[in-house]
């Protein structure tokens, strides 16, 4: 959704607007699976407007929150204005270096439509790095689009996938790339798949991974 | 792929240029490289991409795909796609460093608007430099161990360069002009077309060659040149379609900012975008960061005093690179108001000649 990125204040509505309002359900459950009781210590990957950090401290969490776009975090400044600051720590960096952060020192990695940006090696480090940053027991909680799992649900999510595509490149550049299988993957960085629940005919998963050892 | 698929993939990806055309981001090798090889980075632009390893036919190296959303190097770098950000990504998760021993990367030079060399290497550990402007230019400037000529540190916009960015205007406009003719009017469909092609690469090929002042002569020129066309298409029939519609296209045409896509203007059509660089002679302390990075050597190096001069400021297209490189903040944009844009808010923001101009937080502050 990098095309979104490029009129940061724009990004929310027309996130909203694309995923016919899924993706604030998506976020709702990621801040219940990241932070189901409070005092928790949450790192968020590619916070962007804030949403999803919003959630998290209201429901107790104490954030990390790191984002690339020094745009974007103007918009979360702006949304968080009148959070109290001691729970919540900003970081302008790339999600790569998330692997100077201490080790082992979260509850809980979340990221919304953040993966689906990257490129395939770029999310392969981030994930491995995820690993590190979560304490044993603690939980990776990632939302994104993906790519339906059944075969009718792929064929009509590639029909409006050309259109949407076709949108995005005409209003500002790029588009994301859904991932083609978000649970295997969050497997492949050393995790234990808890849970997947899908929105929007399949093309909006959530992956719950936990880190066992 | 045969070379004619080549070809016609490089003119296809030309004609759409406007719109992003990404290919994988993260490792390539190209020839054989080893563990000492030269590690390059780019866009991933496929266009660039392709010519790229084109260029580097013959030799062996690295190429570390950076991501920057399918856009090409300068324009992404100008519009905040290729920033230090981007770069340390890429140098971080693309395995590179498990492939070589050194930690030095070259980067093209108009990477410098958005990528900052020092950053980089404060984050990531590696050290960058700025190579050549152009990808022909590597082989000469890895054989000759890095060290830039003048002219490959310029921009040059030589009529190759100014055919590639005329048909990138030419072919989708005369697309349009095509689908638009089909509906309202088909007889216009040729000489629209025509028409089209011939002012773009007019724009192109011609604008800035042409004495002051440049705009009534060339504005003269596309208009006698449009009648005729209209004449021809209607054979002497009712033009009262396609002449609104020619005079609404020449119109856009001749006061189209073209943004960034030639290297004449800088996109100064609108007084209230025409930056310049003040340069502060006081913070200077030589590092010729400017110097090394400005595509139309505005700067000369005083090397007895350790500082540089703003010598040919009317050259300066604001790309912003000096801005963003420049060690000690000795350079910043300003307005002919006074408001000045300070070197972290154009690090930060992209403000330069095609990233956002104004922003909401650390928006220019008034000097006065």
């Amino acid at each position: 959704m990098r095309w979104l990125e490029s009129a940061p204040e724009r990004y929310d509505a027309g996130m909203r607007w694309i995923t016919l309002g899924c993706s604030a359900q998506v976020q709702a459950a990621a801040a219940e699976a990241a932070a189901p009781t409070a005092g928790l210590a949450v790192l968020e990957i590619g916070c962007g407007t804030g949403a999803l950090t919003e959630r998290l401290l209201q429901r107790g969490a104490r954030v990390t929150a790191v984002d690339q776009s020094a745009a974007m975090l103007e918009q979360a400044r702006s949304r968080l204005a009148g959070v109290a600051c001691d729970a919540l720590r900003w970081s302008e960096h790339t999600a790569a270096e998330i692997d100077s952060l201490p080790e082992a020192a979260f509850d809980a990695v979340v990221a919304s439509f953040a993966l689906s940006e990257m490129s395939p090696s770029e999310r392969r480090y981030v994930l491995a790095q995820t690993r590190g940053r979560l304490r044993v027991g603690g939980r990776l909680v990632v939302g994104d689009e993906v790519v339906p799992g059944h075969l009718l649900q792929r064929l009509v999510f590639s029909g409006l996938r050309i259109p949407q595509a076709a949108v995005a490149w005409l209003v500002a550049g790029s588009v994301s790339k859904p991932i083609p299988d978000l649970a295997a993957e969050v497997g492949e960085a050393g995790l234990v798949v808890r849970s997947e629940r899908r929105w929007l005919g399949g093309s909006l998963a959530l992956v719950v991974g936990e880190r066992r050892a | 792929m045969s070379t004619w698929g080549e070809r016609l993939r490089d003119l296809l990806q030309s004609a759409f240029r406007l719109a992003p055309w990404p290919t994988e981001a993260g490792l390539r090798a190209v020839g054989s490289p080893d563990a000492s090889s030269p590690v390059l980075i780019t866009g991933n632009y496929d266009l660039t991409v392709r010519r790229v390893v084109r260029a580097l036919d013959g030799l062996d190296a690295w190429l570390v795909i950076a991501p920057s959303q399918g856009i090409n190097v300068w324009c992404a770098a100008a519009g905040g796609h290729l920033s230090t950000h981007q770069v340390v990504t890429a140098l971080k998760t693309s395995g590179v460093a498990e492939q070589v021993k050194h930690r030095r990367a070259v980067l093209p030079q108009l990477a410098a608007t958005g990528v900052r060399s020092v950053e980089v290497s404060r984050r990531c550990g590696w050290q960058v430099r700025f190579g050549p402007v152009r990808a022909e230019d590597i082989p000469e400037y890895l054989a000759r161990d890095g060290r830039k000529t003048d002219a490959m540190r310029r921009v040059r916009f030589d009529t190759t360069d100014r055919i590639e960015m005329a048909w990138m205007w030419a072919a989708p406009t005369a697309l349009v002009v095509a689908l638009a003719a089909a509906l309202l009017h088909p007889p216009w469909i040729l000489t629209g077309v025509a028409l089209t092609l011939a002012l773009s690469f007019a724009v192109f090929l011609v604008y800035d060659r042409l004495p002051e002042p440049r705009r009534p002569i060339f504005g003269g020129v596309a208009v006698a040149l449009t009648l005729v066309g209209v004449s021809i298409a209607d054979g002497g029939g009712p033009a009262w379609i396609t002449a609104p519609l020619t005079t609404a296209f020449l119109t856009a045409l001749l006061t189209f900012d073209h943004p960034g896509s030639t290297p004449i203007e800088g996109g100064a059509h609108f007084t209230e975008r025409a930056w310049r660089i003040a340069f502060d002679r006081e913070r200077c302390r030589g590092v010729y960061a400017c110097w090394e990075v400005c595509p139309e050597a505005c700067f000369d190096k005083l090397e007895s005093e350790r500082k540089v001069a703003l010598a040919r400021e009317d050259r300066c297209i604001r790309c912003g690179a000096c801005v963003v490189q420049c060690p000690t903040d000795a350079l910043a944009f300003e307005d002919a108001s006074g408001a000045r844009i300070e070197p972290d808010v154009v690090r930060r923001f992209k403000l330069n000649l095609l990233g956002r101009r104004v922003v909401d937080a650390g928006a220019p502050e008034r000097a006065d």
